[in-house]
């Protein structure tokens, strides 16, 4: 008994330990760029996937010309030209963060543009030559990929859908009396 | 009065019910570490800890489950009396195939439709990447699931309210319940536009279930019993969160995000606002019992007003804690007159979902 617990705890133990080298995080592969001017900055706007669609998460990677060190900034994203909350509560810009699987760059990782239309992407940057703002405009989202998306909440709600009908029947069924529907 | 308390079981369905419960905890604090890891640290495979937590859980109460009902089935063929103590009656599953106890029936179910919704997980990452929000119909799908293994969780122990370890375990369970049901609200993350519907949800949840653990323990300190106890589990998520997701990152040689704000995400969900909530619960009952009030008019009251003090304090608490700015009057406002409504249904739901636990328990009529 013993032993096969040992060997249950090994296995366990092996699955754990390489568990990070068996999921190796894939590299950010820009299949496209764009050119945005920045003030004095020139910046470069990647893409992982092209076009782009709505909801579709990508890789975006934002390079200005000479690297980011000694640079800050931030992004806006606008959908028809109105600013989209990029951290609810917090405001409409976020700061321009190092993408977390290509550190000598800012990016956003695995992130989607939530609906179809004309999307603009407006940065402001600080850097030596002082502060510049450009936007990226005219990204065109496509369409959504896979089914309606009433049909997948649908899907989604059937768990939810099927505990109301349990609770209807066990609340038909537990029928308490007087007593305890009005004691406290 | 009908529900007579039947006699002590001992800790048959102890074993079950806390494997259950494990499990149960296993995915809370799996979901709570993967939220955090992707808001912290970011990427994602299928292969992470987190994962492995939340899809562990699952296997364990699902096949706590199974084999419980595979016991209880063997043990009807064999002509033996099932034990009402373990997972409540035994209802016929596919005619009378197979003998299930209710809870382990729910525990269960809730266990396999969590792996099928998990595939449809795969499936939507595979079109959709590998999207990093929680409120994707999937995960919404999956959160659900969970939810109702939590509940079957509930129901393994509140068929044995007359031990200790059952008492216990209602109360854990109802906290574990209630802190699911905070993330699973953020299904309304796209509509908070006209008022906070997020908000709504969440103090929906916790008042029912906070007026649900009142109605079935029937004693005064109950309410406030299982206030502490969530808010122990939160402490508990809010320590242990950000320490295993910042370890994790350490040990597999990922960095941390630029801006990370250090507040663990899900803790800051659950209500800080309970106690106070119960307390005046408390209040309310007492004088309700010496007053000869009706429980009919006073769990929806409470249930209002509970409702509304948890939105009204749910921009505070992310104000003081994440430093968002209050929203304007006028949408809290709002937000609290639609959450006075829902709190009406959530206390007449909480109140007599609590019988319904208590009637779990076969009257000593019914055990003759």
């Amino acid at each position: 008994m013993i032993k096969r617990l040992s060997a249950l705890l090994a296995a366990l133990g092996a699955l754990v330990v390489s568990a990070p080298s068996a999921a190796a995080y894939e590299p950010v592969n820009i299949v496209h760029t764009e050119r945005v001017q920045a003030g004095p900055y020139g910046l470069t706007v990647g893409f992982s996937t092209w076009p782009v669609r709505a909801m579709q998460s990508l890789d975006f990677t934002f390079v200005p010309d000479g690297g980011i060190a000694g640079k800050s900034g931030t992004l806006q994203q606008r959908f028809q030209g109105t600013a989209q909350v990029e951290n609810t509560g917090r405001g409409r810009s976020a700061p321009l963060a190092r993408h977390p699987r290509k550190r000598d760059v800012w990016g956003l990782d695995i992130r989607s543009l939530d609906r179809p239309g004309e999307w603009s992407l407006a940065f402001t940057i600080d850097g030596p030559a002082g502060r510049g703002e450009g936007v990226l405009t005219g990204l065109q989202v496509l369409d959504q990929p896979g089914p309606p998306l009433a049909l997948s909440w649908s899907v989604s709600a059937l768990p939810l859908f099927g505990l109301v009908g349990f609770l209807a029947v066990a609340w038909r069924r537990s029928s308490p009396n007087r007593y305890e529907l009005v004691a406290i | 009065m009908a529900v007579t308390a039947p006699g002590t079981t001992g800790t048959r369905g102890l074993a079950p019910a806390l494997c259950v419960l494990l499990g149960a905890m296993s995915s809370l604090i799996g979901l709570s570490w993967d939220v955090q890891w992707h808001i912290d640290v970011g990427p994602d495979t299928f292969f992470t800890l987190p994962h492995l937590f939340i899809y562990a859980g699952s296997a364990v109460t699902g096949l706590t489950a199974l084999t419980v009902v595979l016991r209880a089935t063997a043990a009807e063929r064999a002509g033996r009396e099932l034990d009402p103590a373990v997972g409540g009656r035994a209802v016929g599953v596919f005619g009378r195939t197979f003998a299930a106890p209710v809870a382990y029936l729910v525990t269960g179910t809730s266990a396999a439709v969590f792996l099928v919704y998990g595939l449809w997980d795969q499936w939507w990452h595979g079109v959709y990447g590998f999207d990093a929000t929680i409120d994707s119909p999937p995960h919404i799908g999956l959160l659900l699931s969970v939810s109702a293994t939590i509940i079957g969780s509930l129901m393994t122990f509140a068929v044995a309210r007359r031990e200790r370890w059952g008492r216990a375990g209602v109360f854990l369970a109802v906290a574990m319940l209630l802190a699911f049901c905070t993330i699973t609200s953020l299904a309304f993350n796209d509509a908070n536009s006209g008022v906070h519907v997020v908000d709504i949800s969440i103090a929906f949840t916790t008042v029912m279930l906070l007026l649900m653990a009142t109605s079935f323990f029937r004693q005064p300190g109950a309410a406030l019993l299982t206030a502490v106890t969530v808010a122990g589990l939160q402490v508990v998520l809010w320590v242990f969160t950000p320490w295993a997701t910042h370890a994790y990152a350490d040990s597999v040689g990922l960095p941390v995000r630029d801006y990370v704000e250090g507040v663990p995400a899900m803790p800051n969900l659950i209500p800080m606002s309970l106690i106070g909530v119960a307390l005046v619960v408390e209040g309310v009952l007492l004088l309700g019992r010496r007053n000869g009030w009706s429980a009919r008019l006073v769990a929806p009251l409470l249930g209002a007003a509970g409702a509304v003090a948890i939105t009204a304090l749910a921009p505070v608490q992310r104000l003081v804690f994440r430093g968002f700015p209050l929203n304007g009057f006028d949408y809290i406002a709002m937000t609290c007159v639609v959450a006075a409504l829902f709190g009406l249904l959530a206390g007449f739901l909480g109140w007599r979902f609590g019988l319904m636990l208590r009637a779990l328990v076969p009257t000593e009529e019914e055990t003759r």
